[in-house]
């Protein structure tokens, strides 16, 4: 039997796991969006906090995703078992591009415009939104695209947690020694990562034509 | 060198391509029982065809050169082969049968540990590239005779010794006395506190108590849904599906109350956990037996000696607590079997 095969023999299942696996991602991208953001624009005129900062970051990007969720389960409230242990796992992957490239693209931003938006009388606030903001999002929209891609692959290892999603195939595969099990999992995730990919890309390049 | 040989070796020192980094459960031939410890597997970069070549050609050329040597140094002299496949018990056991041989008799043993797999191990014995290594009842059954799982663990040992003899001129000596099979595993305390031994014993709390399986325990036929039947328990919701290393902790962390784990697992000793008793002995017996060359024991009965008196010397205890040293607190096997012998005499 082949992948594809054994993939529309159980599309219901496929399909149900996908919109798990979506709703992984989304509910993730959202809170470390919702954290990134603001934490990048607040961290950008404080140099050394921002290091710290993305340092802590950096370093959760090096834990092995099984072990952090391993971490994560004695925790009171955010941990145990199920999809909120691995949502928070998840949005902590996201966190280092969203927030180093908030940053990065913030300071980038040339100082001369800066300063004659301030000359012009605009106040810090009006500054930031309509004229760093609008010109740093190239940059920003580039570390969100990197984090999805990045969340949606770490996704399917939150199957190990009891999470769902389409994991559930590759880790049902891996101990069935079935291959084709494994792929019906793996190939709709890297589908799912193409399509957010090249949609966000489409918003990056219609940001940075304005 | 034989073309056998090379494939043998091909085969076990082969790393199967990863998909993603998992962790590594029972990545394995048909058949074959265990789960490996949990590692990460890293996908290959992805170099060019070239680079990789010119890259793999110096260890081509050093297999080579090991495959020449170690055929010389075979012929040399009365050499007994212990081998074993790539994961930890069977590492310890292959330890464990390789010194008591050196105890026992004048004969040098070597040691070729880690052959990837049930199939490898089985080929490299029945064509003399070994000449015994360790084997569960349960995988000879169904993985190498192909036949249907059975729960009798006398009559599977009757049959495996029968055909093996008949087919392979392999003896299956006497068990060592545990069984490496799914095992219901509870918290120290709730056994104490319940007086559970049995899995029977758990029935009167299972509707207040969660359950977390692994996958393989989810899927395989001698798994999930037969034991639920077997045993009539119902369980508060439906099971928590995890990761079988993560299992452990969310039963240490009273996330869950019953998980389904392997009986020879050192974390069920080292996190003070009692696995329950199978009393209506619904899990297929995987039963440890040493299985050596009928041909080798003829021309050395010491090595029948030496092996005979390892009959019912290891308890699943034992196995779990020699499992943990190695695992859990990274100990040379060799030297956790050394002490094994010595606290056991043997």
């Amino acid at each position: 039997m082949n992948w594809y095969e054994f993939l529309l023999r159980n599309r219901g299942e496929v399909f149900e796991r996908t919109l798990e696996h979506i709703g992984l991602v989304g509910a993730s991208m959202a809170i470390s969006l919702l954290i990134g953001l603001p934490l990048g624009v607040a961290l950008v005129s404080r140099a050394r906090l921002q290091r710290w900062v993305i340092g802590a970051a950096n370093v959760v990007q090096t834990i092995p995703s099984l072990a952090l969720f391993g971490f994560l389960i004695p925790v009171p409230w955010i941990g145990g078992v199920g999809a909120s242990t691995a949502i928070v796992a998840l949005s902590l992957y996201s966190l280092l591009p969203i927030l180093r490239n908030t940053c990065t693209g913030i300071a980038e931003v040339d100082p001369a415009v800066i300063e004659s938006a301030r000359g012009m009388g605009m106040t810090p606030w009006q500054v930031l939104w309509q004229v760093q903001l609008p010109l740093a999002a190239p940059v920003v929209l580039a570390g969100i695209r990197v984090a999805t891609a990045i969340c949606i692959g770490i996704t399917t290892i939150a199957a190990a947690i009891g999470a769902g999603g389409l994991g559930v195939f590759i880790f049902r595969g891996l101990a069935m020694v079935n291959n084709q099990v494994i792929l019906a999992g793996a190939i709709p995730a890297a589908f799912l990562a193409i399509a957010a990919d090249s949609g966000l890309g489409y918003f990056q390049r219609s940001s940075a034509r304005r | 060198m034989t073309p056998h040989r090379m494939t043998m070796i091909r085969r076990g020192a082969g790393v199967p391509p990863a998909i993603f980094p998992t962790p590594q459960t029972a990545k394995t031939p048909a058949g074959r029982r265990r789960h490996e410890n949990l590692a990460f597997r890293v996908a290959a970069p992805n170099h060019r065809e070239k680079c990789r070549l010119r890259s793999l050609l110096p260890c081509i050329f050093a297999l080579l050169v090991l495959l020449v040597t170690s055929g010389c140094g075979k012929r040399g002299g009365e050499r007994i082969i212990v081998g074993s496949k790539n994961f930890t018990e069977q590492i310890v056991l292959a330890e464990l049968f390789a010194q008591q041989i050196e105890a026992h008799s004048a004969l040098r043993v070597e040691r070729r540990l880690n052959l990837g797999g049930t199939i490898i191990c089985h080929d490299a014995l029945v064509s003399g590239k070994i000449d015994l290594y360790p084997e569960y009842t349960g995988t000879a059954l169904t993985a190498i005779l192909n036949d249907p799982p059975q729960k009798d663990p006398s009559e599977v040992l009757r049959r495996v010794q029968e055909e093996y003899r008949a087919r392979f001129n392999v003896e299956v000596m006497p068990p060592l006395g545990f069984n490496n099979t799914f095992a219901m595993v509870v918290r120290g305390d709730d056994a104490e506190k319940l007086h559970l031994r049995t899995i029977s014993d758990v029935a009167p709390y299972a509707a207040k108590w969660r359950a977390g399986f692994g996958y393989e325990f989810m899927e395989r036929p001698d798994g999930y849904r037969g034991w639920m039947a077997a045993y009539g328990l119902h369980f508060s919701g439906a099971p928590r599906i995890l990761d079988l290393g993560l299992l452990y902790r969310a039963l240490a962390d009273n996330q869950v109350d019953l998980v389904a784990g392997n009986s020879t697992d050192g974390v069920i000793a080292s996190l003070h956990m009692v696995a329950l008793e199978d009393d209506r002995h619904y899990f297929p017996p995987y039963e440890a037996v040493p299985l050596v060359r009928r041909a080798t024991l003829e021309k050395h009965p010491e090595v029948r000696e030496a092996i005979g008196a390892l009959a019912k010397k290891v308890s699943e205890d034992e196995m779990r607590l020699m499992n943990y040293a190695v695992d859990g607190e990274h100990r040379d096997p060799a030297e956790v079997v050394r002490a094994f012998r010595g606290a056991k005499g043997l």
